[in-house]
C-alpha cells in the first residue's frame, strides 16, 4: 500500500519519512520541528545535507508589498524620464497600454572596492555592500501581492495542492539541530499565512512564530495564577497518573512521541525567553542594529533576535518587514512612501551583517533580502510606481555569497529583466544549495506525482557564488 | 489560471511495477455476495465472522472484549463527540440485559448531537468552509452544514443524501400520477434548497468565470462518492486511473449549466423595512456626494485640464471629442489615457488652501460615516441558466476556463455510463440516478468503506478516496461488499450500518492486552490491518476541545447556527468546535489556531482522512492556555459542588467524567496525596486530568 495516497488532502504524513528513514515506529510520530535529532530520526539518512554546507542559517529578509528596484539597487538614466513607453497593467488589469517613465529622484552613489551602486535611502547597507550580491535580474510571474508571495514562498502558483514554504521543506530536509527551539521560525506579520505553512509536508514543519515581547511563543507560559512550585507538583503527579497508560501503550510512537512533546514544551518554557531576553546584548550591539531609535527600534530587535536565533542554531529564520495588507512598501500613490520604510530597515540590516561578520557567523550565514515583485519605471497618474513581475532586484549575503557581485540586469527603463534572467525557482535554488542541499533532489510524491519546491530547469545563481 | 499545470509523471518506481489495468481493478467489477463465515461467529455479527477468518489466514489471535466501560467512553466519542456522563455509565453498567449494547448505541444514534458528529466527518470530505478567498456562497454556506446535520440526525438514506446535494431534490421519481391519472412533477422538499450548498461552495467568483464551480463539483464528486481520484485527468489521460481527459470535462459539462443565484431568506416585513431603510440611505448619500462634488468641481477642472494639456496634441483632440464621435482609434487612444486623467482625492486637496481642505475632509468623513442597510440573510444556490444549458463545452487546456481546446468538444456524460444514455430527465438528474443505482459498483462500496474508517480509524480499503489502479486492494475484501450489499438491501440507511458495527464484537475489542500476545500480533501484522485490537485513536481537534469544555460543564450543545469567531471561542458557555469558523484566505490567517494545532484541514480541498500529529504546540496548549485554564477552574467547582467535601467521592467523579472510569486505587492515592486535603488544589487536579494521555486518545 501506498502511503502518500493516505492524506490526499495535501498533507502527507510524518510517518512516511520515519519509515524511509529506517525508524520503524508503528503509528504516527512526532515531526521534525519538535524532535530531538538522533532520537526520533537517524540523522545519517534523512536529515544529513546532501553535501557540504557552506550555511548552517538562512535569514530571509522579506519586504512586503514590492520595494523598487530603480529606487534602490538598480540605477536608471533620468533621460527617459516622459518617454511613453508599452506596458501591461496588473492584477485583474492585463490590458496593454501607453504609460509615462517617471524620474528617480534619488542620487545613488558607488559604495565599498566593488563599487556597486547604493541610492542615498540606504547608506548604511552601502557600507556592507562588499559582502553583498546584488541580482538585478529577477523576475515572477504573479502580478498581484498575495499570488505572487505565494509563488515567491512556495516556488508554486496553483492551488491544487497546499504547497509549503522554503523555510519547511528546508526544515523537512535537515531536521532541527537545537534540541530546546524550533527549526523554522517567523518574526513580523507576514502578508499570507501561506508564508508559514508546512502544507503538504505537515504541520510539524511549519513556521513557528516568535511575537514580539517577552512571551515569543503562544501559550508558552502557566497563567499567572499558577506559581511555578505548584505547577512543577501538578507535572509530578501528571507523570504518576500517566505512567500505567504509557506502559499499557508502550508500542504506540504517538504515546511515546507524547511524552516527548510535553518534555519539550517544558524546555521550551525555559530557553525561549532567553532568547529573547536582551539584556545581556551590550549597548554597542544594540546601537548597532538601531535599537533605542525610534525609527529602527522595531525592526533593529527583529534583526537582533534574528543573530541570536542563528547562534542558538534555529535553521530558517523568516522576517517579514511592513507585512499585513498589501504591504506597506506597495508605492503605488508616491515614491516618497518608501523613504521611512528605507529608514526603518536600512540600519538594523546592515548592522546584521556587521554583527554576524565580527562574530565569525557571516560564513556560515545566509542572508537573503527580497520583496515579491519589484515596481514598474511608469506611473498611473502619480508620483509611485505599480507593480512589476518582469523585472527586479533580490540581493544576498553571506554562505559563500560572492560579496560586491552585481549579477544580471533589466532593460534600459528597469522594466524588464532581459540580461542573465532569473526565476524566483533560480533564488530558491541558490539559498538549498548553499544549504548543502540538491534542488533536484527536493522532492516529495503527492498524489502519485513528484512535486518540487523549484521548477524543473531551475538552477543555483551559480556566478554569484564564490 | 496554472491550477494542474504541475507536471505529472510516471516515476521510474512507478513503472517497474505491476500496475493493473483498469479491466482488472477490483473496484469497478459488480459486487459479489460473499457467504458468511461459519466459525467464529457466536456474536452472531457476520462482521465479526469475516474479521476472525481474515485473522486466522493471517495467523493472528484476536484480542478479548473490552470491559463495558471502555466501549462506552469509546462509542460515546465515536457516535456523539462527547464522553458520557457518570449517569450514564452507571446505567449501562446496571444493565445487564442481551440488548444493552444496542440500547445505548441507539440512544446516542438517536441524539441530536450525532449529527454534529457526524456531520463534521462528511464535511471535511465534502470540502466544506466558512471562508474560502472570495468564495460567493460564503454568506449562509451554514445552511448546508445544517442540512447535513439534519440529514444525518433523519438517517437520510444515503442515496438521497447525495442525491439531494447534487440536484436539489432527494426524490428519484420525478413525476407523480394522480388516481384521476393527472401527471404533476414532484417538487423538491424546501430544505433540500440548503442542499445545494455543496455545489455553490465551489464557485470562486461571483460570474464563475474560471468555470470552478464545475470543475470543483467533479472534483469532489469523484473523490467523494465514487472513490476516484481526478486531479491528474484535468490536464490529460493516466493509462492507470479510470477517469481520462475527456471524461472528466465530460462529467464537467453535466454541471456548465450552473450559474449561482442569491436567495433572500426574508420574512415580506424586514423585506420591506430594509427597502425603507436603502430609500432612506441612498437619498442622505445623494445630497452629500452632490454637495461635495459641487465643491471640489473648480479643483477637479483645472487638475483636468493641466493635465490634459500636457499630452500630445493628438491625444487631447481625441479627448475632447465627445465619446460617441470618436473612432475606434481615437476611443483606443482615449482608454490608454484614461488612468492618466483620473484625479484622486489626495491630489485635489494639493491645490486646495488649508480652509478647504478641512470642508472637504469633512464632507469625506460624513459620506464614510454613513452606514449602509444590513444585507438580508441569504443563501447562494445555483440553478441551471438557459444560454448555458445550449452552449458547447470543451476540454479545457491545462483546466484554464480561458483556453478552451476548441477540436475537443465533450458531450455530457460520466465514466462507467451506461452505452445509451439520454438526458431527457436533466443533466445531474440523469447522472445521479446512475450514480446511486446499484449498478454502480462504487457507490455503496465507497460509502460503507468510508463509515467503517470513521468507526475504525482506517477503511477495509485503506485509501477511502481512492479505488482506483493506484489506491491498492482492502483488506477485507468480502467483508467489504458484504457490507456494501446489506447497506444497499437496507435502503442505505447510515444508522443501520453504524449500529451493526458498533455493537459487533470486531468493535468491542480490547485495544491492548497481555505482552507477549500483542507483541505475537505485531510480528504477523504490525499494522493492525486484521484488527486484531481496537486502534488507539487520538481525539480529533472537535471533540478534544468539546469534550474539555463538557467535563467543564460549558458546553453549550445548541445544533447549527451561524459560525462563530475563534476569538469567542472561551466565552462561557461555549458552542460546540464544528460551528467554529474555518477556512482560508491567502491575505490573512484565518484558519482557527486551535484548529491548526490540532490537525484539522482549512476546507480548500476535500480531506477523507486527517493527519495525526504530536507536537509541543499541543503540549503547551493543553499546559497554558487560557481555554484549559478556564475549564480546569469550572471542572473544578463542580467536583467541589458535587462531592460536598468527600475527597474520595470527587477524585471517583473526576476519574469518571474526564475519563469515563472509577480511579484505580493506586491512582486514588495519588491524587490525595497531591490533594493534601487543599480545596484550593482541586483545579489542579482537573487540569491533570484533563492533561492525561488518557484524556486525548481513545482506548
Amino acid at each position: 500500500m501506498n502511503e502518500r495516497l493516505l492524506f490526499p488532502c495535501g498533507r502527507i504524513a510524518r510517518r512516511k519519512f520515519l519509515f524511509q528513514a529506517g525508524v520503524g515506529f508503528v503509528g504516527t510520530a512526532m515531526g521534525a520541528l519538535w524532535a530531538e535529532e538522533g532520537k526520533l530520526l537517524n540523522p545519517e539518512s534523512a536529515r544529513a545535507a546532501h553535501f557540504s554546507p557552506r550555511a548552517k542559517s538562512v535569514i530571509l529578509l522579506y519586504m512586503c508589498g514590492g520595494v523598487s528596484h530603480i529606487d534602490t539597487f538598480d540605477p536608471k538614466d533620468n533621460k527617459l524620464a516622459g518617454t511613453m513607453i508599452d506596458a501591461v497593467g496588473f492584477g485583474d488589469n492585463m490590458a496593454e497600454m501607453k504609460r509615462p517613465v517617471i524620474p528617480c529622484h534619488r542620487t545613488f552613489t558607488r559604495h565599498g572596492q566593488s563599487g556597486t551602486p547604493v541610492s542615498d535611502w540606504f547608506p548604511h547597507i552601502g557600507g556592507v555592500i562588499d559582502d553583498i550580491a546584488v541580482v538585478r535580474s529577477m523576475h515572477c510571474r504573479e502580478t498581484n501581492h498575495f499570488p505572487a508571495v505565494i509563488e515567491m514562498s512556495t516556488g508554486h502558483r496553483d492551488r491544487l495542492l497546499e504547497h509549503p514554504s522554503l523555510g519547511s521543506w528546508v526544515t523537512h530536509a535537515l531536521g532541527a539541530t537545537n534540541r530546546n527551539l524550533p527549526a523554522f521560525v517567523s518574526i513580523g506579520r507576514p502578508s499570507s499565512p501561506v508564508q508559514l505553512s508546512g502544507g503538504y509536508l505537515g504541520a510539524s514543519v511549519s513556521a513557528t512564530p516568535f511575537q514580539q515581547g517577552d512571551v515569543p511563543i503562544r501559550n508558552l507560559h502557566p497563567p499567572k495564577s499558577i506559581s511555578s512550585a505548584e505547577r512543577e507538583r501538578q507535572i509530578q503527579t501528571l507523570d504518576v497518573l500517566n505512567r500505567d497508560f504509557r506502559e499499557e501503550y508502550a508500542v504506540h510512537s504517538a504515546i511515546a512521541a507524547r511524552t516527548r512533546s510535553y518534555e519539550l514544551a517544558g524546555r521550551m518554557q525555559l530557553s525561549a525567553p532567553e532568547v529573547v531576553d536582551f539584556t545581556s546584548e551590550p549597548d554597542s550591539v544594540k546601537r548597532l542594529y538601531g535599537v533605542g531609535q525610534k525609527e529602527t527600534d522595531d525592526f533593529g530587535k527583529q534583526l537582533l533576535l534574528a543573530r541570536r536565533l542563528v547562534e542558538r542554531g534555529v535553521r530558517c529564520i523568516q522576517i517579514c518587514h511592513a507585512g499585513g495588507g498589501n504591504g506597506a512598501w506597495d508605492a503605488h500613490d508616491d515614491m516618497k512612501t518608501h523613504a521611512p520604510l528605507c529608514l526603518q530597515t536600512d540600519k538594523p540590516i546592515a548592522g546584521l551583517i556587521r554583527d554576524l561578520k565580527q562574530r565569525g557567523l557571516l560564513q556560515s550565514t545566509l542572508i537573503v533580502w527580497t520583496s515579491e515583485f519589484g515596481r514598474t519605471p511608469w506611473s498611473q497618474n502619480t508620483t509611485g510606481r505599480d507593480h512589476n513581475p518582469k523585472g527586479f532586484t533580490s540581493w544576498l549575503a553571506g554562505a559563500g555569497i560572492k560579496g560586491g557581485a552585481v549579477h544580471g540586469s533589466t532593460d534600459e527603463f528597469g522594466y524588464r529583466a532581459v540580461e542573465n534572467r532569473h526565476y524566483i525557482s533560480d533564488l530558491q535554488a541558490t539559498i538549498l544549495q548553499q544549504l548543502g542541499l540538491n534542488p533536484e533532489k527536493m522532492e516529495v510524491e503527492i498524489e502519485g506525482r513528484p512535486v518540487r519546491l523549484v521548477e524543473k530547469n531551475a538552477e543555483p545563481i551559480w556566478p554569484i557564488i564564490g | 489560471m496554472l491550477t494542474g499545470l504541475i507536471a505529472c509523471f510516471l516515476s521510474a518506481a512507478l513503472l517497474a511495477k505491476e500496475v493493473p489495468t483498469k479491466e482488472a481493478l477490483w473496484s469497478l467489477k459488480p459486487l459479489s455476495s460473499p457467504a458468511i463465515a461459519d466459525a467464529g461467529a457466536a456474536s452472531g455479527n457476520p462482521i465479526d465472522a469475516f474479521i476472525a477468518q481474515a485473522a486466522r489466514e493471517r495467523g493472528v489471535t484476536l484480542l478479548g472484549l473490552a470491559d463495558k466501560l471502555t466501549w462506552l467512553r469509546r462509542v460515546s466519542y465515536d457516535l456523539v463527540g462527547l464522553p458520557p456522563t457518570p449517569q450514564e455509565q452507571e446505567e449501562f453498567l446496571k444493565d445487564d440485559s442481551s440488548g444493552a449494547y444496542l440500547k445505548v448505541a441507539d440512544r446516542l444514534l438517536e441524539s441530536e448531537q450525532h449529527g454534529a458528529r457526524y456531520g463534521r466527518h462528511w464535511l471535511d470530505v465534502l470540502r466544506y468552509a466558512d471562508i474560502d478567498e472570495h468564495m460567493p456562497a460564503a454568506p449562509g454556506i451554514h445552511l448546508w452544514r445544517d442540512w447535513v446535520i439534519n440529514a444525518l440526525n433523519r438517517d437520510l438514506p444515503y442515496d438521497e443524501f447525495v442525491r439531494a446535494q447534487i440536484s436539489g431534490n432527494r426524490a428519484a421519481r420525478r413525476r407523480i400520477v394522480s388516481a384521476a391519472g393527472h401527471l404533476t412533477d414532484v417538487e423538491p422538499r424546501p430544505e433540500d434548497l440548503f442542499a445545494l450548498g455543496f455545489l455553490s461552495r465551489g464557485a470562486a467568483i461571483r460570474a464563475d468565470t474560471d468555470q470552478q464551480l464545475a470543475i470543483s463539483a467533479v472534483e469532489t464528486i469523484s473523490t467523494a462518492f465514487l472513490g476516484l481520484t481526478t486531479g491528474c485527468a484535468k490536464c490529460h489521460d493516466h493509462f492507470y486511473d479510470p477517469i481520462s481527459q475527456v471524461q472528466f470535462y465530460s462529467m464537467k459539462a453535466l454541471f456548465d449549466p450552473l450559474v449561482l443565484r442569491q436567495i433572500e431568506l426574508a420574512t415580506p416585513a424586514q423585506v420591506f423595512e430594509r427597502g425603507r431603510a436603502v430609500d432612506d440611505y441612498e437619498s442622505r448619500l445623494k445630497v452629500l456626494v452632490d454637495a461635495m462634488r459641487k465643491f471640489i468641481e473648480p479643483y477637479h477642472k483645472r487638475l483636468y485640464e493641466e493635465r490634459l494639456s500636457d499630452l500630445p496634441p493628438e491625444a487631447q483632440a481625441a479627448i475632447r471629442k465627445p465619446e460617441k464621435e470618436r473612432t475606434v482609434a481615437e476611443q483606443k487612444v482615449a482608454d490608454d489615457y484614461h488612468p492618466i486623467l483620473r484625479i484622486d482625492p489626495s491630489k485635489i486637496k494639493t491645490l486646495m488652501p488649508q480652509a478647504e481642505i478641512k470642508q472637504y475632509d469633512s464632507y469625506l468623513k460624513e459620506i464614510a460615516a454613513l452606514k449602509q442597510p444590513d444585507p438580508p440573510p441569504v443563501f447562494w444556490t445555483v440553478e441551471e441558466d438557459s444560454k448555458r444549458a445550449v452552449a458547447k463545452s470543451y476540454v479545457l487546456t491545462t483546466g484554464d476556463a480561458s483556453r478552451p481546446d476548441l477540436k475537443q468538444e465533450v458531450k455530457p456524460g460520466f465514466p462507467l455510463a451506461p452505452k445509451s444514455l439520454s438526458f431527457h430527465a436533466g443533466r445531474r438528474e440523469t447522472f445521479v440516478d446512475w450514480l446511486t443505482s446499484s449498478d454502480n459498483p462504487l457507490f455503496a462500496r465507497v460509502a460503507v468503506n468510508r463509515i467503517w474508517q470513521w468507526h475504525f480509524a482506517s477503511g477495509l480499503h485503506e485509501s477511502t478516496s481512492d479505488f482506483g489502479v493506484l489506491g491498492g486492494k482492502p483488506t477485507h475484501p468480502q467483508l467489504l461488499d458484504w457490507l456494501a450489499g446489506e447497506f444497499i438491501k437496507n435502503r442505505y440507511s447510515m444508522r443501520w450500518l453504524h449500529r451493526l458495527i458498533v455493537t459487533s464484537e470486531t468493535y468491542r475489542r480490547a485495544s491492548t492486552g497481555p505482552k507477549a500476545l500483542v507483541l505475537a500480533n505485531l510480528q504477523a501484522d504490525p499494522k493492525n490491518q486484521s484488527l486484531w485490537s481496537f486502534p488507539l485513536k487520538r481525539l480529533e481537534a472537535e471533540p478534544l476541545r468539546d469534550a474539555a469544555l463538557h467535563v467543564a460543564a460549558s458546553l453549550d450543545l445548541g445544533v447549527g447556527g451561524k459560525s462563530f469567531d475563534e476569538g469567542k471561542a472561551t466565552e462561557m458557555p461555549a458552542r460546540r468546535t464544528m460551528y467554529m469558523a474555518r477556512g482560508y484566505r491567502s491575505f490573512a490567517d484565518v484558519m482557527p489556531d486551535f484548529l491548526q494545532t490540532f490537525d484539522a484541514d482549512d476546507g480548500r480541498v476535500a480531506c477523507p482522512r486527517r493527519t495525526q500529529t504530536v507536537t509541543a504546540p499541543q503540549a503547551l496548549f493543553f499546559m497554558n492556555s487560557r481555554l484549559i485554564d478556564e475549564a480546569s477552574a469550572r471542572f473544578a467547582e463542580r467536583l467541589r459542588t458535587s462531592s460536598v467535601g468527600d475527597l474520595n467521592e470527587l477524585v471517583r467523579l473526576g476519574y469518571s467524567t474526564a475519563l469515563g472510569r472509577p480511579p484505580k486505587a493506586e491512582e486514588r492515592v495519588a491524587v490525595l496525596n497531591f490533594l493534601q486535603g487543599d480545596p484550593e488544589r482541586v483545579k489542579g487536579f482537573a487540569w491533570m486530568l484533563l492533561n492525561l494521555d488518557e484524556f486525548l486518545y481513545v482506548r
